[in-house]
């Protein structure tokens, strides 16, 4: 890891050098923090743990200092599904794959050989020579997922249970008609008995309702939230 | 009479809202109440005076909303839309407010005068419901007014309300009713605007109700709209064809969904306006019984024993009045036949009528009985379940459980069965229902069985009953599913179906119930029945003047002369036995003098006609006749039977049957026999029944027909496969 940050600080010597960019040495400071970090950072989190660290930066040259790196391809801009613009350092010649769970808005990085190889491969078949890549998987997270509440159709259900009417599918006249008997979305109601696949009833609130199992695997429901 | 003002009053609400009651206490009329949701099939109506005014009372169909999706919907609708009654009564059950109110709005959207009742508030009270009626009577600007109807509470109120509302002017309270989305809201005022400026005249319904009822693409209003607006009317459709694909397009949902979803967002409000719940915990009684009747495991073997109660009871408990009855009848006919003079009206009377009506109405005691059990199963509210449990297996027919209702009946009586058939939604359920209840064997056919399968089976007899009842079932079940995948195809319709709470069943009601059921029983031995015994009887007595074969008037005579000759000679003992001799001797002449008579009547020959057809199925021409004067009612084959093996001039029972084995009848010819009784067609009244619900002769002919071919089928291949078998 030292090593890499170590030929990452050489490099962007060389091209500050190139360019004619002034405070070399407050910028590589700022380079210096960020590299030592892993995390995504925003401008204000890295000004932050600068003058945390007995410097004294104020944002706008950090943010200058970051976009510069960003132009020289040290360091890259993400900005995430909720808008925040987040800065990392890029491990040049280094994978860096994210995934994004899109519920609880949290980012898992990963690293799998397979993949890294495969790209290689795919760019030099282009004859591409690949400097880095970023890949961005949305989706939802195994936290997220277990605490889902799993829809059913209502021939699903076990006696006794509680549930909300989550959806009605189906042709429009059957729909009416729960309609207006008064089966409707968000409505709860509870399993009485069930007497074969589907062959279902239940009750909602003082009224109680067989229903056959055609029309009840139309009925979509998720269990009562506690 | 003076000319006092008559006004029509309709009661409108959902299925179970005690309006049925309420129509009850108002009418005093005996008038069915049932508690299996649409027990109210026909249009009942009340006449009464009160407070000075004539009030036409007529009792809706229980509906949960306007939308013409079951005939009882349409019903209701037609009614007010149609006959536009003076007010509508909306009978609401308090303890369902919100789903009561749906159909309120809808009958609101009509712009009628509308009165809304709160019945059952009580029940709701004690429930932890309370509604503010005032509010709720200014929010929609309708008179709102509490009743509790088995309590006969507010039954005055509600109708001087109800003239009160008659007697103001009509005001538009279009403010007060449901608002919908705005691009339907701005759908409804383009539609509604269209048809006032190009069509104005020819509809006279509400311009927004029929803009509603258009975008709603209501089958029904459509038509009509079509038929009554001609030309511009169809431009109109075009544009509302467009309007419902843009609201489609907009909503991603049919247009009657959003609008139904909008009602019920109205009404939430004013639920939450009008409504106080306090968090009650009670015991729900019904949905504890639920939880075991309905049960998975237990809930079928119970309603089969409830099933053979009903039909042990029927037999069983009906089998002593039976035999009060038979004497009854026997004594009557015996009192008549000595103290009239010999005359043809005398035969008419004793032969005819007597014998034809009496070995009749000796199955009236079954009959109460089956129907009383019938109306306990709709009274309490467990024939809900009964449909819910038979669900599964009526899908092997290819309809849903509410099906079974109709074939149960069709036990009992064939014609309030094909008339139960009305609750069912679908059109095609309704017709293949009413063509395989004629299978389930009514109560009318039990008579033939019992003589004949009595006759000929004696201990196995009860076997031989259950078996026919059993092969009805299946044929039924045969027949079912056979029509759904050929003549009626489809779907089976969803089944849902409200489960009404159990009740304590009243026993006024429960002989109300039963009484109008078995009162048609009586209406038709008063025509049918009687006007069929005397025919049979005319054509068994007529021609009067018979040639027969033999002298029996001479044979008699030398009877007579030889057992005189023989009297002079003998001594006491000798006298007895040469009396019993003689008796004997002029008994075996009447007899065959008898046979010869009914052999050369009217009857005989239409018989004799008729034997080539059912000779294959070992049914002689007396067996013919019968079944054929069977079609008056199945009863008369019975009495066809007594009157054409009368050789005794009696009615007994076991003269009969004594009668019947001397035919040369066999336990497999009367097999036969028993099973064309119970296939082939229905009788009179069922047939005029499935006309009148049908409404096509196409429908009537094919259940004739298809019926009939059927019975002889049957019975062919029983009659010529026992014989084969070597049964004889």
């Amino acid at each position: 890891m030292k090593r890499t940050h170590k030929q990452e600080k050489k490099q962007f010597e060389k091209f500050f050098k190139e360019g004619n960019i002034d405070n070399f040495e407050e910028r590589f400071k700022v380079l210096d923090t960020f590299l030592q970090t892993e995390n995504h950072l925003t401008s204000q989190e890295l000004t932050k743990m600068l003058n945390d660290n007995g410097h004294n930066f104020d944002n706008s040259f950090v943010k200058d200092t970051l976009n510069l790196m960003c132009n020289l391809g040290f360091a890259s801009k993400n900005k995430f599904d909720n808008g925040i613009i987040r800065y990392e350092h890029r491990h040049l010649g280094q994978h860096h794959d994210h995934m994004i769970c899109i519920k609880c808005r949290n980012i898992f990085e990963f690293e799998e050989e397979e993949v890294e190889k495969l790209q290689i491969k795919i760019a030099s078949a282009h004859g591409f020579h690949m400097l880095q890549h970023k890949m961005e998987l949305y989706g939802i997270c195994a936290q997220c997922l277990k605490e889902r509440v799993k829809s059913m159709p209502l021939s699903m259900a076990k006696p006794g249970e509680r549930l909300v009417v989550k959806d009605i599918t189906g042709g429009t006249g059957a729909r009416m008609r729960l309609l207006s008997m008064g089966i409707r979305p968000d409505d709860v109601l509870e399993v009485i008995t069930k007497v074969s696949r589907g062959q279902i009833v239940v009750a909602i609130e003082s009224s109680r309702y067989a229903i056959g199992q055609g029309l009840s695997q139309k009925i979509i429901v998720e269990p009562v939230k506690n | 009479m003076t000319d006092k003002k008559t006004i029509t009053i309709a009661l409108a609400g959902n299925p179970n809202s005690g309006k049925t009651t309420i129509f009850n206490n108002i009418t005093g009329s005996r008038q069915k109440i049932g508690n299996w949701p649409g027990v109210t099939v026909e249009k009942k109506e009340g006449l009464i005076s009160k407070f000075g005014y004539d009030l036409k009372i007529v009792d809706l169909p229980g509906t949960y909303s306007l939308t013409p999706y079951s005939i009882e919907e349409i019903v209701a609708r037609n009614f007010v839309l149609e006959e536009s009654p003076d007010v509508v009564i909306d009978i609401i059950d308090s303890s369902n407010l919100e789903r009561s109110l749906y159909l309120a709005t809808q009958l609101r959207e009509i712009d009628g005068k509308v009165l809304f009742v709160l019945n059952m508030a009580d029940v709701a009270r004690s429930h932890g419901t309370k509604i503010d009626a005032e509010k709720l009577s200014s929010l929609l600007d309708v008179p709102v007014i509490f009743t509790v109807g088995n309590k006969n509470e507010g039954m005055d109120d509600l109708l001087k309300e109800a003239i009160k509302l008659a007697e103001s002017s009509p005001v538009k309270k279009e403010k007060r009713n449901v608002k919908y989305s705005k691009d339907i809201e701005s759908a409804i005022v383009r539609i509604g605007d269209l048809i006032e400026d190009k069509v104005k005249d020819n509809i006279h319904y509400n311009f927004r109700w029929t803009a509603i009822k258009l975008l709603e693409d209501d089958k029904i209003v459509k038509e009509r709209f079509a038929l009554k607006a001609g030309n511009a009317g169809s431009d109109i459709i075009d544009e509302v064809q467009s309007l419902r694909k843009n609201l489609l397009n907009l909503y991603d949902e049919d247009t009657e969904i959003i609008m139904t979803d909008d009602r019920y967002g109205f009404i939430s409000g004013i639920i939450k306006e009008v409504q106080t719940i306090s968090p009650k915990r009670r015991v729900d009684i019904s949905r504890n019984i639920d939880l075991v009747l309905t049960n998975k495991f237990i809930g079928f073997p119970i309603f089969i024993f409830f099933i053979w109660a009903m039909f042990q009871l029927t037999f069983t408990v009906g089998a002593y009045p039976m035999d009060l009855i038979d004497n009854g009848v026997n004594l009557l006919s015996s009192g008549f036949e000595r103290f009239l003079p010999e005359s043809i009206f005398k035969d008419l009377l004793v032969n005819g009528i007597i014998a034809g009506v009496g070995s009749v109405i000796i199955f009236l005691p079954n009959i109460l009985i089956l129907f009383f059990c019938i109306a306990l199963f709709e009274d309490t509210g467990y024939m809900a379940r009964a449909a819910f449990l038979m669900d599964k297996i009526m899908h092997l027919i290819g309809l849903h459980g509410k099906s079974f209702i109709p074939m149960l009946m069709g036990f009992g009586c064939n014609v309030p069965a094909i008339m139960a058939a009305r609750t069912l939604e679908s059109e095609k359920d309704r017709i293949l229902t009413i063509l395989i209840t004629p299978f389930m064997s009514c109560s009318a056919k039990l008579p033939v069985y019992i003589v004949l399968a009595g006759t000929f089976f004696a201990a196995k007899a009860g076997n031989v009953i259950f078996s026919l009842y059993l092969l009805g079932i299946i044929l039924s079940i045969i027949s079912g599913r056979l029509f759904r995948l050929t003549l009626l195809k489809g779907a089976d319709a969803p089944f849902v179906m409200e489960l009404p709470p159990y009740r304590v069943p009243m026993l006024k009601s429960l002989t109300i119930h039963m009484w109008d059921r078995s009162k048609m029983f009586l209406k038709k031995m008063g025509k049918i029945i009687l006007v069929g015994s005397i025919i049979v009887w005319f054509l068994s007595s007529f021609p009067r003047n018979i040639n027969y074969s033999e002298d029996y008037t001479s044979i008699l005579n030398n009877i007579n002369e030889s057992f005189k000759e023989k009297f002079i000679s003998a001594d006491e003992n000798e006298k007895i036995l040469l009396n019993e001799q003689k008796l004997a001797a002029i008994a075996g002449i009447e007899n065959k003098m008898n046979s010869e008579k009914i052999e050369k009547s009217f009857m005989g020959k239409i018989g004799k006609g008729l034997s080539p057809v059912f000779k294959p199925l070992g049914i002689d021409w007396r067996g013919s006749v019968s079944l054929l004067t069977g079609v008056f009612a199945k009863e008369i084959v019975v009495s066809t039977l007594g009157v054409l093996y009368s050789t005794e001039k009696s009615n007994d029972k076991a003269a009969l049957a004594n009668a019947l084995r001397s035919s040369g009848m066999t336990p497999l010819s009367a097999l036969s026999m028993m099973v064309f009784v119970l296939l082939y067609l229905p009788c009179l009244a069922t047939i005029t029944t499935i006309k009148k619900e049908t409404g096509s002769f196409k429908w009537t002919f094919f259940s004739i027909t298809y019926s009939t071919v059927i019975a002889w089928m049957m019975s062919f291949c029983l009659y010529q496969g026992g014989k084969l078998l070597g049964f004889a």
